[in-house]
């Protein structure tokens, strides 16, 4: 068993925990309360345990801790159609929020309830016989998923320094922003990815705002930005959960995508990009998959495709797809990729028999490349306009995090943006 | 791991389940919950997971601050079991600063000479002894002594450990005349036990206490026959120790 443990912090965490649980289910052939759907075949392909519990005879409950300071998302899934779903155990909410301040979630309310939060995930990993890894969901713009998101970070590091933390974090678009503070919030999460997740995957509204409307052919809203993100994460796992050809976890991604150490962020894509509730298989083929896969306008991060190299690549491909087909394109496509000079230029494969519910097949591609400095360097830029002014810092010194931490925050990513453009 | 511990672990961490179960939707049961989390968590300190055990202290101590503000007693409690567990994992700094925040609740609300408070004090005398603070250790000492004297009198078995752990404050002070005195007051009260009441170990330490004090003084006769009464007692009770010392009881020290 290679169990995973889903953390979801705040309220875009929970938002994406919504869809992500909700497309889990369906892959598993489980209904929303989690007993098996009526004539769904369980047992006989899937690795169930990786992402529930099994509780008794037909119930499985998600392996997953919902965390937020204020209770609206998390009130939202107990009161749909998921309300039997999760573990009341294993649910933290305390009010009141983090008021949109990263030293609120990280110090003040957070200090308050990390215990509480460490001991319902202790819990969590005692009900494992093997685990592989944690995967955390969250925004890094506002208070709670990213103040409170660094301090959980932090002390699963301490706690179990040798498993692996992927996580999937929401940052501020270069465009629309929800509020002034993003950038000082942005930044100091980075810090504490970078000191202890084991790879992130970089996603931004915007980027996959445009994926969204450009697939969609309507304007698009949340759930359909969550849609795309919770594809993503079930595919990263689909070789844990299904059986395949070509099998990929977590701790080979880390291993295949990260050449420098710190240097694991990452961007990904997925196709053929659909929106939730487009009911009915599509069949696409495969070179039309694949080619979508790695289409630069399909990522979720706004990279500097033109003044960077790719440092590694994986793609995973789901469903009704033949290894030949798979070799031949890839090499194809494998050439059009422009690496850096000191890597090879291979792209980790895995092959996987069950493609996500509605697909016949589909395609992930997790990337490092070293345009993400971009993403890096327009944070710094915002960043610094506010802070060289003194503008709202006092909010965080009064939440007892001085401007040196601050200072010293913006210049651990400065220096990552730096060892992304030097590795170029 | 002890296959009885794994067990009792596991009990308690169910209990804590069902009991976070109750108190997510009924708040007033938050105290039930606070009950369950201090089992597990003195389990898992005699288990030696001592980062789990702060984690589940610590959220005892957050949610009876917000449930049960006005109980002293638990919250006293609960500081002097997470001040307990910093002692045991070596973090002495912390220590003390629990064990205070536990003496300033229980003083506020009017709790002041009663047993607990005299326990923390004595407790933390020890915490400031080994960080070297000796007059705060001594005054504190002093404190649970007078205290203990008025509740239970001379005679008794608390009296006598906190005049053991002065005398092991002397003597680490080099101090050893009074040492000696502290040491003997001790053996007289200990020794006046009947069988019932006497915990031979206690009493063999005050001998081997005694016997570094005289060594110091350069009684090498009487030392020498202090050792042999404690290796007597020692063997006598064959390494058992009847009274296995309980979180956040009374602690005594020893002349190391």
């Amino acid at each position: 068993m290679r169990e995973i443990l889903s953390i979801h912090v705040g309220q875009c965490g929970n938002q994406i925990a919504d869809r992500f649980w909700r497309l889990v289910l369906r892959e598993h052939g489980l209904t929303e309360s989690g007993t098996p759907k009526a004539g769904a075949n369980i047992a006989a392909n899937a690795n169930m345990e990786v992402f529930f519990h099994k509780v008794r005879e037909g119930k499985y409950i998600p392996r997953a801790v919902l965390v937020d300071l204020e209770p609206g998302v998390i009130a939202r899934i107990e009161g749909g159609d998921m309300a039997q779903l999760f573990d009341e155990s294993s649910i933290v909410r305390k009010i009141p929020g983090a008021a949109n301040n990263w030293a609120r979630g990280y110090n003040v309310e957070g200090e308050r309830i990390i215990d509480q939060i460490m001991n319902v995930i202790d819990a969590a990993v005692e009900k494992t016989k093997s685990l592989q890894g944690f995967l955390l969901t969250h925004s890094i713009g506002g208070g709670s998923g990213s103040g409170l998101g660094s301090l959980i970070l932090e002390r699963l590091r301490q706690a179990y320094p040798k498993k692996k933390i992927f996580t999937f974090s929401v940052a501020p678009s270069p465009v629309i922003s929800d509020s002034a503070v993003e950038p000082y919030n942005a930044i100091l999460t980075l810090q504490r990815i970078l000191d202890n997740a084991d790879a992130a995957v970089l996603l931004d509204n915007e980027a996959l705002f445009r994926i969204a409307k450009a697939k969609l052919n309507r304007s698009p809203n949340y759930m359909d930005l969550n849609h795309i993100i919770a594809l993503i994460m079930s595919s990263v796992t689909a070789s844990l959960r299904f059986p395949g050809k070509l099998n990929t976890d977590l701790g080979e991604f880390v291993t295949n995508l990260v050449p420098f150490p710190g240097n694991h962020f990452l961007t990904a894509s997925f196709a053929p990009m659909r929106g939730p509730g487009q009911e009915g298989q599509v069949r696409i083929n495969f070179p039309d998959v694949a080619r979508e896969t790695f289409s630069q306008d399909n990522f979720t991060a706004a990279i500097d495709w033109q003044n960077g190299v790719y440092l590694s690549a994986c793609a995973l491909f789901r469903g009704d797809v033949k290894a030949k087909e798979v070799e031949e394109n890839m090499a194809a496509i494998r050439k059009t990729l422009n690496f850096a000079s000191y890597v090879p230029t291979g792209v980790k494969l895995g092959v996987a028999d069950t493609a996500p519910e509605g697909f016949a097949s589909s395609g992930l591609a997790l990337v490092n490349h070293t345009g993400i400095a971009a993403v890096f360097e327009r944070l710094i830029v915002n960043f610094d306009i506010m802070f060289d002014n003194h503008a709202y810092t006092h909010w965080y010194e009064n939440a007892g995090v001085s401007r040196d931490m601050m200072a010293t925050a913006r210049n651990t990513i400065a220096n990552l943006a730096k060892s992304y453009r030097d590795a170029s | 791991m002890d296959a009885t511990l794994e067990r009792q672990i596991a009990t308690a961490s169910r209990s804590v389940e069902e009991a976070r179960r109750l108190a997510y939707h009924d708040p007033s049961r938050i105290g039930g919950l606070v009950e369950q989390i201090s089992v597990l968590a003195d389990l898992r300190q005699k288990e030696g997971d001592f980062r789990k055990a702060e984690s589940l202290y610590r959220e005892a101590l957050f949610r009876a601050q917000e449930s049960r503000k006005n109980d002293a007693d638990l919250l006293t409690g609960i500081y002097s079991l997470l001040a307990h567990l910093y002692d045991r994992w070596g973090r002495m700094d912390q220590a003390a600063e629990f064990y205070e925040k536990a003496l300033h609740i229980s003083e506020d609300s009017g709790l002041g000479e009663t047993e607990k408070v005299a326990t923390i004090k004595n407790n933390l005398a020890m915490i400031f002894k080994q960080l070297r603070e000796h007059d705060k250790a001594e005054r504190y000492y002093l404190e649970a002594l007078e205290t203990f004297q008025k509740l239970d009198g001379e005679q008794s078995a608390r009296v006598a450990s906190v005049y053991n752990n002065l005398g092991v404050l002397y003597y680490a002070k080099l101090d050893v005349d009074r040492a000696q005195d502290m040491h003997e007051r001790a053996l007289t009260i200990r020794q006046s036990f009947n069988e019932g009441q006497m915990d031979p170990a206690d009493l063999s330490q005050t001998f081997i206490n005694l016997a570094a004090v005289y060594k110091a003084s350069g009684d090498f006769q009487k030392a020498e026959a202090s050792i042999d009464r404690a290796k007597r007692l020692r063997a006598s009770v064959n390494g058992f120790h009847p009274n296995p010392r309980r979180s956040a009881s009374l602690l005594v020290d020893k002349n190391v």
